[in-house]
């Protein structure tokens, strides 16, 4: 029998038109490693929340169906009862947490369901999630892949047959989220518990994932095992799903009759290696001039340091010394694995925080000397969470507002040209947090360069969106840059990175580990593992076929390695 | 008028959020190995029961400044943060300190000083003593010891919860008022009249900063409600067997004994003198 067995199930959200979900059929086994894949609104979270209970008995709206978890209809299982056999971890995991230490909030379900040793159970599901040494940490002293595995944590603690978790790995760095998956892995190879994740990236699916079920329009359109799902190309792509690079790669060479037709694809950098070994490589013409610019310096650090107060003993030191020159034009990328600074980093340039060594300068003047309002002009901050962008009740009033405060000519006439740039004329009236998150991205981009700034900093732009709406702000990022001068992007997206910066900024514990283009970072093996970052796998692919090889899209894969098959 | 520019100029920039943020944490939880944090919560409410309130009703000077002296040991043992001792002056001072410093200044003789003195002395001790229980203990203890003594389980939650969010509140609301700050255009203040409107502009600032604020809290939080659901937070705040597990970690020690008689010891002496002379 199916641990999980679903029915005819529709659920319509309250004051909606159509039903998220219309008519589900899936079974799920016991001892799966599911991921559920879909765009952006197809139902995978709805279908989620109503393995947990939590629809239809905590969130109401039209259902109707059934829903059998362990044999039991849910209708008949109290939310209580419910989250003993199914834990749920949140895409927004930190909001999950309540509790101040991590013992605490580890054991919290299962002291209020009144189970007695509720110490040990909080301790061994934090062993088991890799916490071991941390029951006594407070939250805030926790990096944001141990909040994860925090919240992880608290649902295991309540013992679950079933664990799901909304788009585990979002927020994290390569190092971070494999960290994750191990864990996740354990928790369903020793531990014999079913794991079910929404996940957009691909590569994660086919390296731990069991099987995969895509959802469209409410529906479940199929399951089916993970090899097989990411050989589906066009399928996932009009889906907004991308499969995993070297799958991509592979389905070209194969359409093409270049390689022969295969059951299923390679879908991780060690099958490619046995499909595409026949390949070879052929150098190709340097496409992109990648010369360093001399243009005046727009920016620069000097001798740097800044430690922030702690609450307990002494004060935690992020920078020591950094030195960092910026200039006119430049399409920087700066990386580095989670608490590396890339966002302190950002904050100091636009004053947020104060240095507590050493000199700032923008266009040639200390920064401390520059009025905050004066700031604005030469340069701006896309926070990461484009929420707190939002201060006025409608998109239109916050990218005017910069203007309209200032007085600036033809205030309205801009703000309409740049709600047409940003395709937000129709959204316009909307307040921005009840917007979906590519148009969120979008409408805080606006903002960003309302007032025409020379240096323009993102944080974390394409984080936590689907592979379409990643697109589109990839493709918002081209058009900008010939209205934009300078650019820093923090970000953990190495496509981004590829695809788009001219230099690439590493910073690793609190220094600038290496400063270059994307050759001399990605190309340096050394420099790569030391720092924690990860190239795109079919970067990797490429290296592992011919190490020369420096190709950093599919497209350059393709080009290198397609024509050259031995004869 | 340089104190008045100084205001104008510190609102924003000085009393950095993140300074906040840190006093707050720190306050709550930077202090958790101080001794008066080691007492039983529930000795503590009983020993602030007696110096909350005793000392509004007695008016002998001895009496009340061997109050004030222990209570005033008590909070250096609690390592209070700074920000929170700074309050309990500005407090102290507004409220009787600064008619004390006047009545002096202007030849006020001692019959007048007296009754401030004494008067300045109740509010001090009892402001302190609230110091010392109120943020010498973390915040879980706390509302162990009052959920002992019959408080509603929402109560407690609420404090420790409150503690839990506040830090995060704080972050997003300086972001947001960083927004205003990088987008906004205040007027100009080089002479007096324009850093008084600069002072009334980043009032209204902070004021409307608090919109957006609440919008976003709502957001989060309902992934909070969900979550406390799941957690089975309403199951627990009806059944008894859980309130006893949680209580169940309190525990008086010799260290209590020793705390309450040390100070039963000391306000004994202080009668004493006060008999005596």
């Amino acid at each position: 029998m199916s641990l999980i067995e679903i029915r005819d199930l529709k659920f319509t959200y309250p004051g909606a038109e159509k039903p998220v979900l219309d008519g589900v059929h899936i079974e799920i086994e016991k001892g799966d490693f599911l991921a559920v894949v879909g765009n952006n609104g197809c139902g995978k979270s709805t279908l989620c929340k109503v393995l947990n209970g939590l629809i239809p008995h905590f969130i109401t709206g039209e259902f109707s169906g059934t829903v059998l978890v362990d044999g039991v209809s849910t209708l008949e299982q109290d939310v209580g009862v419910l989250a003993k056999k199914v834990g749920y971890v949140y895409q927004d995991f930190e909001n999950q947490i309540v509790r101040p230490t991590v013992l605490d909030d580890a054991s919290y379900g299962c002291l209020n369901y009144g189970m007695t040793d509720y110490k040990e159970r909080g301790l061994r599901a934090l062993d088991r999630c890799g916490l071991t040494g941390k029951e006594l940490d407070y939250i805030w002293q926790l990096s944001g892949g141990q909040t994860h595995l925090l919240a992880l944590a608290g649902a295991v603690a309540l013992g679950p047959e079933v664990l799901i978790l909304d788009e585990p790995i979002a927020q994290l760095d390569p190092g971070h989220a494999d960290r994750i998956y191990e864990v996740l892995k354990s928790l369903n190879e020793q531990y014999g518990k079913t794991i079910i994740v929404i996940e957009h990236h691909t590569e994660y699916i086919a390296d731990y994932c069991k099987n995969v079920l895509l959802m469209r329009d409410g529906k479940a359109a199929w399951k089916l095992p993970a090899p097989e799902a990411l050989s589906r190309v066009e399928e996932l792509q009009n889906s907004n799903i991308f499969p995993p690079q070297v799958t991509i790669a592979a389905h070209h060479l194969c359409k093409k009759g270049v390689l022969p037709q295969v059951e299923q694809l390679p879908t991780t950098v060690e099958q490619g290696k046995q499909y595409f070994h026949e390949l070879s490589f052929r150098e190709q013409p340097i496409l992109r001039k990648e010369e360093k610019k001399t243009g005046e310096e727009v920016a620069s650090f000097e001798k740097v340091s800044l430690s922030y107060r702690s609450v307990k003993g002494d004060p935690h030191t992020v920078f020591q010394g950094l030195d960092l020159r910026l200039r006119r034009g430049e399409k920087i990328a700066l990386i580095g694995s989670n608490g590396a600074g890339k966002s302190t980093l950002m904050k100091l340039m636009i004053g947020l925080l104060k240095p507590s060594g050493g000199e700032i300068k923008l266009n040639g003047k200390v920064l401390k000397d520059v009025k905050p309002e004066e700031l604005s002009s030469m340069i701006s901050l896309v926070y990461q969470n484009s929420e707190e962008m939002f201060i006025k009740d409608s998109i239109r009033g916050d990218i005017a507002y910069a203007m309209r405060v200032r007085g600036v000519r033809n205030w309205q006439e801009k703000t309409e040209a740049l709600l047409t740039r940003f395709r937000l004329t129709e959204l316009a009236g909307r307040d921005g947090r009840l917007l979906s998150g590519g148009q969120m991205r979008r409408a805080s981009l606006a903002i960003g360069i309302a007032l025409n700034p020379g240096i323009l900093l993102l944080d974390e732009p394409t984080a936590n969106l689907d592979i379409a709406t990643r697109k589109e702000i990839m493709r918002t990022l081209n058009d900008m840059k010939e209205i934009t001068e300078t650019v820093m992007i923090a970000t953990h997206d190495m496509q981004l990175v590829c695809e788009w910066a001219e230099r690439i900024i590493v910073l690793c514990q609190g220094s600038v580990a290496a400063d270059g283009t994307r050759d001399e970072i990605f190309g340096n093996r050394i420099l790569s593992q030391r720092v924690g970052i990860r190239p795109p796998e079919i970067f990797a692919m490429g290296q592992a076929l011919e190490p020369c090889a420096l190709c950093y899209t599919v497209d350059e894969f393709l080009k290198s390695f397609q024509e050259g098959v031995h004869v | 008028m340089k104190a008045m520019a100084k205001l104008s100029e510190g609102i924003l920039d000085k009393f950095s959020m993140d300074f906040l943020r840190n006093q707050v944490l720190k306050n709550a939880y930077g202090n958790d190995d101080t001794v008066i944090a080691g007492l039983d919560p529930r000795v503590l409410l009983a020993w602030y029961l007696f110096f909350g309130l005793v000392p509004w009703f007695v008016n002998d000077l001895p009496f009340l400044l061997g109050c004030f002296l222990l209570v005033s040991v008590t909070t250096v043992m609690a390592r209070i943060a700074g920000l929170v001792l700074f309050l309990f002056f500005l407090g102290v001072f507004s409220q009787t300190g600064y008619l004390l410093i006047v009545t002096l200044i202007f030849g006020g003789d001692v019959s007048a000083v007296g009754p401030l003195l004494v008067l300045t002395l109740k509010v001090a001790t009892v402001s302190l003593a609230s110091i010392t229980v109120f943020s010498g203990l973390d915040p879980d203890r706390l509302s162990n010891g009052l959920m002992w003594y019959g408080c509603p389980e929402k109560l407690s939650f609420s404090i420790s919860y409150a503690y839990r969010v506040l830090p995060m509140l704080m972050e997003e609301f300086q972001n947001v008022l960083l927004s205003y700050r990088l987008r906004g255009n205040p007027p100009a203040h080089d002479h007096f009249r324009g850093k008084v409107r600069y002072l009334i502009y980043q009032v209204k600032i902070v004021i409307q900063a608090f919109y957006p604020l609440m919008l976003n809290t709502a957001k989060r939080s309902r992934t909070t409600v969900e979550a406390l659901e799941i957690k089975g937070y309403r199951y627990a705040a009806v059944s008894k067997e859980v309130r006893k597990m949680k209580l169940a970690s309190l525990r008086v020690t010799y260290d209590d004994f020793i705390f309450l008689a040390l100070s039963f010891l000391w306000v004994a002496v202080t009668i004493l003198v006060s008999n005596i002379i």
